[in-house]
This record gives C-alpha cells, sequence and structure tokens, in this order.
C-alpha cells in the first residue's frame, strides 16, 4: 500500500509541479525560449518588460478585477438565492426547479457563451427582439463590459450552486430555530445567526469560482477582443498566438502567469483558512436531520417569476437560439415569416456526415475519460494513503500539494503544459498529442484528491481493523472493505470529472492541434468568424447542440449505469442456500425497526446517491 | 409447576441441553477446537510519540487470563486499557513487554506477529459492520479470508452456525445496515466467534447501547461467553459491567494495573483510594489511628470521635488513614442504639431513586459539621430532611487505606 501511495504521490507531483517550474523559469529565462536555445540565458528582462507596460498591466489588472470579481458576486448571489429557494422554502415545483438549474451545467461553457452572443445580436438576436416588445429602447451591446461581465456570471453560476446546495442542505435547522424560539423574525435570524454560520462555507466557494473564472477563456475570448478591454485570460491568449512575422511572447506571456499565481496563491490561503474554520463550524446533524422550510406567503409569485427569468436567460433562449441559428443560414431574427421560408435542417445532416465531427468526439471521449481514469485512480490512492497515515509536517505538505490545484487557473495551467510539452518536446514527442491533452486535463487532479480524501475519513479505521481482527491481510482488506466502501465516491467524481473533461475549452485551446483537437475546439473553429476555412455558423450551432446533447446523454446515461449497478448489488442479496427465510419468523426485537421499510429506505438513498 | 424463563438471545445451542438441531447436516460443534486459550501480558509497555515527545501510555501491565474465563480491564478514560487491548490484537504495536496466547509469543518489544495471524476475535465500540455487506457476508467474512480460509461449504455452515448463536440466522440476507443497534452488536459478535477463535476480544461493546439493551446483551455476552468457554478479554469503563460479567476484573489506572481481583474482593477489598472510588461509590473519611483494642481492631480518630474498625498492622499509632465505607451499609437510627461507631448527624438531602433512596447526612460535632456521609437504603426506611439522627458505621464493614 505504502508503494502505491509513493507512485501516485510522484504522478501528482510530475503533473502540476512540473509545469509551474517550467512556466516560472520561462519567465526569469529568455529571450523566447528557456531551454535548448543557446541564447537562453537567467535574466529578468521579462518583469522588466512587464513593467515598461505597466499602463497596459494596470489597465489588464482593473479589468480583470472587475469582470471576474463582478461576475463572481454575481454568480454568488445568483446562486446563493436559488439554492436558498431550492433548498429553504416551499416554493412550488422545487424539484423541477432544482433540475433545471443544473442544465446549464452540462451545456459546454464556449457553447454557452456563443448561445449567449447570438441572443444578443442586436439585430437578429432573440434577446435583443424580446426586449423590443418591451417599452423603451433597449437593446442590449453585447460587447459592452458589463454586459460580458453579466454572461459570464451567467455562465459559471452553476459551479457555485452545486456548491452552496450541500452548504446549505447539512446546516442544522435546530440552531435556527432556537433562534427563532429565541425571539429573532425570519430576517434577522438569517443576519444574526444562519449568515454568519454559513460563511466560511461560501467564502469558500466564493475563492473556488473567482479562480474558475479568472482561468476561463471562452466569454474572453467571443467577447472580449471586440470590447476592447483585456481580460488576463485573453491577454494570455493573445501574447502567445502571435500574429504572421512576430515571435510569440513566452517569457512575457510567463511573467503574467507569474504575477497571476501569486494572486490566486494568496486566494488559495483564503479559501484553506476558511474551509478550515467551515469545519470548525461545521454543524452537520446525525440522520433524520431536515433543515426548516421557509413559507414564501405572498412572495411566491415574485420568487417564481425570477426563477422563470433565470432558466429562461440560462437554459431556454441559449438553446433556443442556438436551435434557430442551427436552422438559418445566415442570421436572421426570428419571426414566423422566416420559420415557413427560411429554416433548412441541413445543418444537422451536414455535421452527422461530417468525419471529422466524429473523429474530435471520438478524441474528446478518450481525452476525458482517460484523464478522469488517471486523475480519479492516483488521487484516490494517494487520499487514501494520507488520510490513513499519522499526520506529520510531511503529510500535511503532500496534502496541501495535492489539493492545489484548485488554485490554478485553467487558464495557467493550459500555458504552463503548453510550455512544457514544447521544452520537452525534442527529448518526449508529445506537443499537440493526445497524450498531452490527456495529461492536462488530468491536472484538475484535486477536485478527486479533495474527494478522496474526505470519503476516506468517513470510513472509520475500525471497519479496517476489524477485517484485519478476523484474519485478512492488509491488502484483502483494502479489497474487500475500503475500495468497495471508496467505490460510488470515486465514480461520482469520475463522472463529474469526465463530464468537465469533455466540455474544456481552454486547455485543448492552448494545446490542441487540427489532428488532435476535442469537440470543443472543432466547434470554435466552425463558429469562429476569424478561421476563414472552417466558418460554418449553422454548422456550429448544430453541433454544439448535439455536442451539448451528447454530453448531457452521457453524464445522465453514466450515473443511471451506476445506479443501476448499485441497486443491482442490492437486489443480488441472493437467499443463502440452505436457509430458509419464508417459514422463520424473526424474533421480534423490540428496538428494532421494521427491517423491510429500513432496507427498503436504504435502497431509495443508494438511488439518491447515484443520482447525485 | 416451574416455569422456566426463556433464555433469551441464547437460542439452544450443541453445548445446550436443550440443543434442537435445526441443520441436521451439519455437525455442530462450535468449540470443538477453539475452546479458550491462555492469554499471558507480561511486562507491556506502549508509548506515543507526541510532539516529538513520548508519552508513556501502558507502563509495564502484568495479567494471565486463564483458558475460559473472563477478564475485564476496568479504568477511566486514558487509563491505557483500550491501548493495551489494541497491542493484544495486535493493532498497536507495543514498545515492550511480551504477549503470548497459549504459548505462542505473539509479541514482544521489537517483533510482532500482524493482527491476522493472531488467532483472536474481537468486537468493536462502534462494532465495525461493513455497511455494503449482508448480515452473512459480514459473518462469513473471517472463514472466506486468507487466516481462517475454508471451503466454501463449511465456511457457509459455520456463519450460520455463528448466527444462529446470536439468534440473527433468520435475517443473514439482510443488509448489515439494516439492523437496529443490538442487532448489530451481536453480529458484531458473531462475526469475531465466527472463525472459532482462542481469544475473543470485547472494547466497551455496550456503550453505545440504551440502559435497557445493555442489560440483556451483558447477560448474553455473559452466558455466551460461558457455554462456549471462551477466553474473553473485556474493555469498559463501567464498573457494573466488569462486576457483573466477570470472572476477575483488573483495574487500570494512568497506564498500570492498580488492583486485579475477582469482583466481590475488588468491591469489598480495594486495594487503594483509587480502587475504592472508581468501583461503586463510597465514603472516605479521613483519620488518625490512635491505639489497638484487644480484638486487634485499630482504634481511629474521625470527625472528632473515637471509631472502632479492623486495620492491617501496617498502619502503626499515629498514623494518617482512610476509612472507607460503602454507603449501603450506612445504618441510621433515630434513638441512638448501644455500639459502638456512632456519629450524631443532620440529615441535608434525601433523593428518591426509585428502588433506593439516597440520603445525604452532615456529621456533627457538638452544633458545627465535621463532614457529610451518604447512605443508602431502601424507601421505605428512610430518614426525612432535617431529622437529626445517628449514623452508624459498622467496624465489618469500615476498610482502612492509606490516606
Amino acid at each position: 500500500m505504502k508503494i502505491a501511495t509513493i507512485i501516485a504521490g510522484a504522478v501528482i507531483f510530475l503533473l502540476l509541479a512540473i509545469p509551474l517550474a517550467v512556466q516560472v523559469i520561462t519567465a526569469f529565462r529568455g529571450p523566447f525560449l528557456p531551454f535548448g536555445v543557446s541564447t537562453a540565458k537567467w535574466s529578468v528582462e521579462n518583469f522588466v518588460t512587464l513593467w515598461s507596460l505597466r499602463d497596459d498591466f494596470w489597465a489588464v489588472l482593473g479589468s480583470t478585477a472587475a469582470f471576474v470579481g463582478g461576475s463572481t458576486v454575481l454568480s454568488l448571489l445568483m446562486a446563493f438565492g436559488l439554492a436558498w429557494v431550492t433548498v429553504r422554502t416551499d416554493a412550488p415545483l422545487r424539484r423541477v426547479i432544482s433540475v433545471l438549474v443544473v442544465v446549464p451545467f452540462i451545456i459546454p461553457p464556449i457553447v454557452k457563451a456563443q448561445a449567449y452572443l447570438l441572443m444578443l445580436s442586436p439585430e437578429s438576436g432573440v434577446l435583443n427582439q424580446l426586449l423590443r416588445l418591451l417599452p423603451g429602447d433597449l437593446v442590449i451591446d453585447p460587447y459592452s463590459f458589463v454586459t460580458m461581465t453579466v454572461i459570464q456570471a451567467l455562465t459559471n453560476v452553476t459551479f457555485p450552486y452545486l456548491m452552496i446546495v450541500p452548504i446549505l442542505t447539512s446546516m442544522d435547522g435546530s440552531l435556527e430555530e432556537s433562534a427563532r424560539v429565541s425571539g429573532a423574525s425570519w430576517a434577522k435570524t438569517l443576519r444574526r445567526v444562519t449568515l454568519p454560520m454559513l460563511w466560511p462555507g461560501l467564502l469558500g466557494v466564493a475563492v473556488l469560482t473567482f479562480i474558475l473564472g479568472l482561468g476561463s477563456l471562452e466569454v474572453p475570448l467571443l467577447f472580449g477582443q471586440e470590447s476592447g478591454k483585456s481580460i488576463f485570460a485573453l491577454k494570455l491568449w493573445n501574447l502567445i498566438s502571435a500574429g504572421a512575422g512576430e515571435l510569440p511572447q513566452y517569457g512575457l506571456a510567463a511573467a503574467w502567469g507569474c504575477v497571476f499565481l501569486v494572486i490566486t496563491t494568496i486566494a488559495f490561503v483564503i479559501y484553506l483558512r476558511a474551509t478550515r474554520n467551515a469545519e470548525r463550524r461545521a454543524s452537520i446533524s446525525g440522520k433524520g436531520f431536515r433543515p426548516t422550510v421557509m413559507k414564501l406567503g405572498a412572495w411566491k409569485i415574485p420568487v417564481m417569476l425570477a426563477i422563470l427569468v433565470f432558466v429562461m436567460l440560462t437554459a431556454v433562449l441559449p438553446l433556443f437560439a442556438l436551435f434557430w441559428s442551427a436552422i438559418t443560414p445566415y442570421p436572421i431574427a426570428f419571426s414566423f415569416e422566416a420559420l415557413v421560408t427560411q429554416t433548412q435542417f441541413g445543418s444537422f445532416g451536414a455535421v452527422l456526415a461530417d468525419p471529422e465531427f466524429w473523429a474530435s468526439l471520438g478524441r474528446t471521449l478518450v481525452i476525458a475519460g482517460g484523464s478522469a481514469t488517471i486523475a480519479c485512480v492516483a488521487a484516490t490512492v494517494l487520499a487514501y494513503g494520507i488520510a490513513r497515515a499519522r499526520r506529520t509536517g510531511w503529510t500535511k505538505a503532500v496534502d496541501l500539494f495535492a489539493s492545489s490545484s484548485v488554485a490554478i487557473p485553467a487558464v495557467i495551467a493550459g500555458f504552463a503544459m503548453f510550455l512544457t510539452f514544447m521544452v520537452i518536446n525534442p527529448v518526449i514527442p508529445l506537443a499537440g498529442t493526445i497524450v498531452a491533452l490527456i495529461i492536462a486535463y488530468s491536472y484538475r487532479v484535486s477536485i478527486a484528491y479533495r474527494a478522496g480524501y474526505s470519503a476516506t475519513l468517513q470510513i472509520r479505521m475500525e471497519l479496517e481493523e476489524a477485517a484485519l481482527v478476523s484474519g485478512a491481510s492488509p491488502f484483502e482488506g483494502f479489497r474487500r472493505i475500503v475500495a468497495p466502501l471508496l467505490m460510488p465516491t470515486v465514480f461520482a467524481v469520475w463522472i463529474q470529472m469526465f463530464v468537465l473533461g469533455t466540455n474544456e475549452f481552454t486547455l485543448p485551446a492552448f494545446l490542441a492541434t487540427p489532428e488532435s483537437r476535442p469537440l470543443s475546439v472543432y466547434m470554435y473553429a466552425m463558429i469562429s468568424p476569424r478561421s476563414a476555412q472552417l466558418y460554418q455558423p449553422d454548422q456550429g450551432a448544430a453541433m454544439a447542440l448535439i455536442f451539448t446533447l451528447l454530453v448531457f446523454a452521457i453524464g445522465y446515461g453514466l450515473q443511471w449505469v451506476v445506479s443501476l449497478f448499485a441497486i443491482g448489488r442490492a437486489k443480488r442479496r441472493n437467499p443463502i442456500p440452505g436457509v430458509g427465510t419464508a417459514d422463520v419468523v424473526p424474533p421480534a426485537d423490540p428496538v428494532a425497526p421494521d427491517t423491510r421499510a429500513v432496507a427498503a429506505q436504504d435502497l431509495e438513498e443508494r438511488r439518491q446517491l447515484a443520482r447525485r | 409447576m416451574v416455569v422456566e424463563a426463556p433464555a433469551r438471545g441464547i437460542r439452544t445451542h450443541p453445548l445446550d441441553p436443550k440443543y434442537r438441531n435445526r441443520h441436521p447436516k451439519v455437525e455442530h460443534r462450535m468449540t470443538h477446537e477453539s475452546g479458550g486459550g491462555r492469554l499471558v501480558v507480561d511486562g507491556l509497555e506502549k508509548h506515543y510519540e507526541l510532539d516529538g515527545a513520548e508519552v508513556p501510555v501502558v507502563k509495564g501491565v502484568t495479567f494471565t487470563i486463564e483458558p475460559g474465563t473472563f477478564t475485564s480491564l476496568l479504568g477511566p478514560s486514558g487509563c491505557g486499557k483500550t491501548t493495551t487491548l489494541r497491542c493484544v490484537a495486535g493493532l498497536e504495536n507495543s514498545n515492550g513487554g511480551e504477549i503470548s496466547l497459549d504459548g505462542n509469543v505473539l509479541s514482544t518489544g521489537t517483533r510482532h506477529i500482524s493482527p491476522d495471524k493472531r488467532d483472536i476475535g474481537m468486537v468493536f465500540q462502534n462494532y465495525a459492520i461493513w455497511p455494503h455487506m449482508t448480515v452473512f457476508a459480514n459473518a462469513v467474512f473471517p472463514l472466506q479470508v486468507a487466516a481462517g480460509k475454508l471451503p466454501k461449504k463449511e465456511a457457509r455452515k459455520r456463519a450460520m452456525e455463528a448466527l444462529e448463536l446470536v439468534q440473527l440466522d433468520s435475517y443473514a440476507h439482510r443488509p448489515a445496515t439494516a439492523l437496529s443497534g443490538g442487532q448489530q452488536q451481536r453480529l458484531a459478535l458473531a462475526r469475531a466467534l465466527a472463525h472459532r477463535p482462542k481469544l475473543l476480544l470485547l472494547d466497551e461493546p455496550l456503550s453505545n447501547l440504551d440502559a435497557k439493551l445493555r442489560d440483556t446483551m451483558r447477560n448474553e455476552l455473559r452466558s455466551l461467553q460461558q457455554r462456549l468457554g471462551i477466553t474473553a478479554l473485556y474493555v469498559t469503563h463501567d464498573q457494573s459491567e466488569a462486576l457483573s460479567m466477570s470472572d476477575r476484573v483488573a483495574v487500570m489506572n494512568q497506564g498500570r494495573i492498580v488492583q486485579e481481583a475477582a469482583p466481590r474482593d475488588l468491591y469489598y477489598q480495594p486495594a487503594d483510594r483509587f480502587v475504592a472510588d472508581f468501583v461503586g461509590r463510597v465514603n472516605m473519611i479521613p483519620a488518625v489511628v490512635r491505639g489497638r483494642d484487644g480484638d486487634g481492631d485499630a482504634l481511629v480518630e474521625a470527625f472528632g470521635a473515637r471509631l472502632v474498625t479492623p486495620c492491617p498492622d501496617t498502619f502503626g499509632t499515629g498514623a494518617d488513614v482512610t476509612v472507607t465505607f460503602r454507603p449501603e451499609s450506612v445504618r441510621w437510627h433515630e434513638v441512638a442504639p448501644d455500639r459502638p461507631n456512632l456519629l450524631p448527624a443532620r440529615v441535608v438531602r434525601v433523593e428518591f431513586l426509585g428502588e433506593i433512596v439516597e440520603y445525604e447526612a452532615e456529621i456533627l460535632s457538638g452544633q458545627t459539621a465535621v463532614g457529610t456521609i451518604v447512605g443508602r437504603g431502601a424507601p421505605l426506611n428512610s430518614p426525612s430532611l432535617g431529622d437529626p439522627i445517628f449514623i452508624e458505621l459498622t467496624p465489618q464493614a469500615c476498610r482502612v487505606l492509606a490516606a
């Protein structure tokens, strides 16, 4: 077991440490390339350049702070409101809402960004069309800074929502009830008890949302070029995708990356402190616990309206805009006349007939599956080893390091991986291959590590010790006791990482070549007017829809398979031969609950667990 | 006509005269080769590392458990009793001393046989029932793994036998999580017994059950252990569990065994103040030896009065001692009879506890209170609050310990 832990630790170390080291070295070495070039030498030239362009630097920093900070606050507010409504109120159709809210999660961000672009088109965009129906002369400018921020918030809102829901669900309602009994109103209870209690957890969510927003390239890439404001992710992208005749400024980009790594490290430290406090304040109570439900009363209608607007904005309108774009040959405003005369469904057929579509779909599945597998296996083994080891400075350091990839924005990870594969290419020619993408995608290993760690902690030591004293060797104990108990978590994380992988755009944007590009990048090429020869907006939109459907089908299909597996296992408890059950009336045990009811409940819980 | 009380929990068993074989083809000899082993723990030492410093937890614990007997390790939390048990199980590696079972050395300070090769069964405090398995799968596990591997049929037979022993055979293919607390406890016991170990280790197994169930399980556990004749080592902080179930009780404090004795001896002849106080309730009266009377009993001065008490010769005149006296041995009178060891007192607290009444009396010297004595007695015969009474400490019930 020890050797396996060390191997897993080494894999994760290589995965995270080498790219970051290469990036830092690149920042301090130059010009052009840090290795294998005779003119390369150590220097702080890149930082000097960065400082000499300080007006630009401050502008980027300011607009990034406004953009990422604004969208983080906005998406947190929306996520908290939604989570509160679905978990803590008696709003009608709560279950339906909680499903609808998660729908945007399975729409790949690049598809969402494109859908918003279509929705907001001043002439033909469906949202602007709707606004024209209202009195007043409202037209949303898609390229304004505020629009961009709001869209970023809408694109990322599902992530904080999914993190806030468990925080709200696990809160012990009796704490609030005691405040209510002491005479506090709902509002006062919220302000004096609920929010202070949730604060550390929410701060953690805020930091992660911030880092996610900082790292995602989709919205800045689609909206930012035209808006004139340079966001960090876009800045990095522009620095290395130099125009013809110029050298890409790797050194300068690496210097930029270092500056932002410092910022995210600070955010990460805040996150660690927040979550540590959250653990200390955790008030997760035992069984049979239900959070108290707030009665909406007259507020029901405005709340439902707000949710309707949200669902329209995040799911219905984007999907409609994509669909409309897919069935019209060029951007035209929606009208019933156009619906009758202009529409054509050839684009779907064209996508399905495109061999490159199938090839990139295959690559997407291989890359997402491969990286999810690597990350889950390595992370689970390491998490088990660390969680079970005696806590020393060494294990604490490993723990911190393995959790640290959440602090690396995707755009920096993509860039650092890109540099790394370029640097090692003469020795290990991986640059631009599918293998490189699999390795790069695996950088999100911390998700699996944290999940594996807390899952291991939940398996009490006694369960393993019981196996030992029963005569099982440590390996047998792991195989027959620990592994089956960890499996549900590992499966759930695998599915999560797989869906993340299929949605991924930022990393392959830096790393993929036309031979290795996954579907998200191929689709971007079709919808981006810059890629002249591939530009096919209707096919791009059709592909985005098919892509979304596929991700949906895969994600839910996998969960369905897993839940079948879990239920099957529960059912497979065959009667043991030689034991009559029908004729034996179990002796009445006064404290025993109705075992059949308990078994049914258990089965239901397993189903729900699998569904999650 | 004498109606026999049903032996609840223990289904008829091969060793039972009223045994009813429900699996005629299966030969039921649960104990044929297990029986009990003889456990010898000699000078066990264990220390933990804490911030670089070594903190001793077990300091030279020595005891022997004869085959087929039930020994409890009793002590407050942190006294090292669980650590001792875990060292015997092999879940902790001791730092010194020797542990042997039936002459096989399990552990010395440097060499340790791993737990899976020790031929023991263990019941954990939280039962440690594997939640992803059925009841049967839990019970059959020890018979499937390397150390106890048996042919499938035989393993199944023995697992069912163990389940039958704890009355869970009809639950065999339920998910283990569908059991109630008491049933999980019994399953843990069945699992610990399934591979017929020489030694059964129990780590506070009853502490998670509610009071009534605890009493039932206590009886079941004890009679099961006696029927099977298995050697048992039981760890608990509950003195009533230890006293009621054990053949021998070892009281531990701060990593050492302070006294090892049969339950009655432990209760009536505690070796020191710690044992007297920890096992049962006790009045402790500081006193000074003033002399001896003709029968060899000592005259001690306590509360400004003279008391007669049996006293070891080791305490000479002038020695500071503690006179201990169990509350249930305290007698009280409204009028002083003509007997020794009578103290005037006033009742300051009377508490009705159901089957008994507990009262507290201030011992008076003139009009000033010089100490208190707690007494217990039948509800029908209890003093009333504020009554002036006389407390009698019968000499035979007094025990003198070092101060």
